[in-house]
């Protein structure tokens, strides 16, 4: 074949690929790429949403890590929830995926019905575990009181008080850890049986299988899992919306409900684009750090 | 049959586009108001048929509607207030509309009203209360018009003050009174609060209510926040121990439990009396309660009371995207003048249970309800608040948490308001460095 005709092929299949993947470029450049750098530069104006955006340089950026209190505030909650949900998220989505990676009969109904959680829209699911928490005639304090009545305790206020209210939210969002569970099972089951059948032959029982075959094979979506939790966990914002409106004394008020209220309560614009930056480059850096620790953590594969 | 179920889509396919075609509005200049009575709501038909009335009424106009629930609204209409996208005539908070104004984002109702030669219907500037007005101007011309007259008032259930052999005389006027009547009313069982008299902080009532009641307020006239004064202290102690026999999780348990059943407290008969707005007149009549009530001034301080109430009204707009589009504005203009028509004014009100701004229109429409009397009689009293640029949500999420953490008594009142005060000037400071 002669070399124009491989050179005309060429470009023909790239301008195949190009049209093919013209929705996501699209989507890519117009409704991200662009929003994205307009909060950029709003982060470096001040603009109320009326009047156009007047340039005022770091500002924004100065205010929010010198005097703004609640910046702090709301932070510290996002860090809290993120240090304590995620590895306990990860500890769930592991177990279940441990007590699910069996074979007996009606496996998968179980295996849907830990997923189902997923599927609930937040919102819903928010109203619902509002009702299972409620101090007074909720169902979780109602099997709790013989707990009570045994160690002479108040029953917990679990969101209507400040010293609970976020672990309360943690726990609620432990019900869809069958999310993570379903990544973790897929990579149980490319485990080779031989591993398994090697340690069986040398003794080793359910505990040491676990801990020296299934885990370390599992570091990888046990990593991704956590790469995404932290992305989502910074984000934290629907339950505490509908569930606690960020209290009760700001003890849930988190960084992506305070950006929110910096744009549409106090119409700052500028400040709330300069907040989303600063949390992505908070989460960037995790990440980084986390990616670094990667081949330390992450089995890659035996190295011949 | 293949052919048949081709045919049968062309034609449910020539159905959609027809549906699709803009119908009445062919031809005719298209005008959007947005309001607060979506499809579904129990106010849909009544405005679809007020705007209705006026398309046919027009030859060149032709209005389209548009119902946000009033939660979803606010969002919507900010953000296309931003974007250049507003609706024509939208409704807003009247204590923000010089913000507004000063941001260019309205067309000048005084210069509208100056150039009007279209003979259809005029505004009845002198039908309209004058403190609502003053809300509404800006350097010296209007830029909206106030659309409802929002007050606050004392809601009592007659049948609880019956059955304690309680009469209208007994009805509490002061805050000593409300007290010593409101204990009368409660019920607790095994720890759990079955009915309450009354809460100050419950229902429609706020803090900065009360304080106007003892002539203070959240900021001084250059809208430096105060906060630190005793007369503070003791309003918000007044709150606190208004119901110190039970404990605040108790209090918030029993109003939880009401929000979550979507009960109002006073609807189903769980509070004797509560601070309530004119909604809560529609939302008894929605709740279908049958039980005999009252409405009565909110009570006052019992030396030096002032008698006040917080207004909150809606303002009506028009909203300038710059289109330069002179026939859609004297569109937008007339249908402006048909919502403040004195007989629209009473069609709306009937439609949404709300007081609206029109005075004579509000004496011809509360004739015959007692309750709409009386509640209409205290929007006479009723003030709004003032719009304070560097915090506007002042009385929401800013003051919020620190009122929670004194009502529940993690902070004393002194801390709970120091710490709000720094809070205001913090943001009073922010505020300064970007403006």
């Amino acid at each position: 074949m002669k070399a124009s005709s491989i050179q005309q092929l060429k470009k023909q299949e790239n301008f195949m690929g190009y049209l093919f993947a013209f929705p996501w470029l699209f989507g890519l450049i117009v409704l991200g790429a662009f929003p994205i750098l307009a909060s950029f530069f709003i982060s470096f104006t001040n603009y109320d949403m009326n009047q156009a955006p007047r340039w005022i340089g770091i500002k924004n950026y100065v205010i929010l890590f010198s005097n703004d209190s609640i910046f702090w505030k709301s932070l510290g909650n996002t860090v809290y929830h993120v240090a304590i949900a995620i590895p306990l998220g990860l500890m769930v989505g592991l177990a279940l995926a441990l007590l699910l990676n069996n074979k007996i009969k009606g496996m998968s109904i179980y295996r849907t019905l830990f997923y189902l959680p997923n599927v609930v829209s937040i919102v819903a699911m928010s109203l619902l575990w509002l009702w299972l928490f409620q101090p007074s005639f909720g169902v979780i304090n109602e099997l709790l009181s013989p707990f009570y009545k045994l160690f002479d305790m108040e029953p917990l206020r679990w969101h209507q008080a400040a010293s609970t209210a976020k672990l309360t939210l943690i726990l609620m969002g432990l019900w869809t850890a069958g999310g993570s569970m379903v990544i973790y099972l897929a990579q149980m089951q490319d485990i080779p049986i031989s591993l398994y059948e090697s340690a069986e032959v040398d003794g080793a029982n359910w505990f040491k299988k676990t801990l020296y075959i299934t885990l370390p094979l599992m570091t990888p979506s046990i990593f991704f899992n956590f790469i995404m939790g932290i992305i989502g966990g910074f984000q934290v914002f629907t339950i505490a919306y509908i569930m606690t409106g960020g209290g009760p004394s700001r003890s849930t008020y988190y960084y992506a409900y305070y950006l929110f209220d910096k744009m549409m309560s106090d119409r700052a614009m500028g400040m709330a684009s300069a907040m989303a930056w600063i949390l992505l480059v908070i989460v960037l850096i995790i990440t980084i750090i986390a990616l670094r620790l990667n081949k330390y953590v992450v089995y890659l594969g035996e190295e011949s | 049959m293949k052919k048949f179920l081709v045919l049968f889509t062309l034609f449910v396919f020539g159905l959609v586009l027809m549906g699709c075609n803009g119908g009445e509005a062919e031809g005719k200049i298209e005008i959007e108001f947005w309001h607060m009575s979506p499809v579904g709501s129990e106010s849909y038909s009544g405005m679809r048929a007020i705007i209705t009335q006026f398309n046919e009424s027009q030859e060149d106009y032709f209005v389209k509607g548009k119902g946000f629930s009033f939660w979803d609204y606010w969002d919507k209409i900010n953000v296309a207030v931003s974007s250049k996208t507003a609706p024509d005539i939208g409704l807003s908070t009247i204590d923000d509309v010089v913000s507004r104004a000063r941001a260019g984002v309205l067309f000048n109702i005084s210069e509208l009203i100056e150039s009007d030669d279209s003979g259809y219907l005029q505004i009845e500037l002198d039908e309209f209360r004058q403190s609502q007005l003053d809300f509404a101007t800006f350097e010296g011309d209007l830029f909206a018009m106030p659309f409802t007259a929002t007050t606050r008032a004392l809601f009592y259930n007659m049948d609880m003050f019956l059955e304690l052999g309680l009469t209208e005389e007994d009805v509490p006027e002061t805050w000593s009174e409300l007290k010593t009547v409101a204990k009368m009313f409660d019920i607790v069982d095994d720890g759990t609060i079955e009915r309450l008299g009354f809460d100050p902080s419950y229902g429609d009532a706020t803090y900065h209510g009360w304080l106007w009641q003892k002539g203070l307020d959240f900021f001084d006239e250059e809208l430096n926040p105060t906060l630190n004064t005793q007369g503070h202290i003791d309003v918000l102690n007044w709150i606190i121990d208004f119901n110190d026999d039970l404990s605040r999780s108790q209090l918030t348990s029993f109003g939880e439990a009401n929000q979550l059943l979507g009960l109002n407290p006073f609807a189903a008969e769980k509070v004797a009396m509560i601070i309530g707005n004119d909604g809560l007149y529609q939302t008894i009549i929605n709740a279908g309660a049958d039980f005999s009530y009252g409405v009565a001034p909110i009570p006052i301080p019992d030396e030096d009371g002032i008698r006040v109430n917080w207004g909150s009204g809606f303002s009506i707009e028009m909203y300038d995207n710059k289109k330069n589009d002179n026939d859609r504005l004297n569109g937008a203009f007339m249908f402006y003048k048909y919502l403040l028509s004195k007989e629209v004014q009473i069609e709306l009100s009937e439609v949404n249970g709300w007081i609206l701004s029109h005075i004579s229109a509000m004496e011809e429409f509360v004739e015959g309800k007692p309750i709409m009397q009386l509640l209409l009689e205290e929007v006479n009293y009723a003030v709004d608040k003032v719009y304070v640029p560097y915090a506007p949500s002042w009385h929401g999420n800013d003051w919020q948490p620190y009122y929670t953490q004194a009502l529940d008594r993690s902070l004393t009142p002194e801390a709970a308001l120091l710490q709000a005060r720094n809070h205001y000037l913090e943001k009073q400071q922010n505020y300064n460095t970007v403006n």
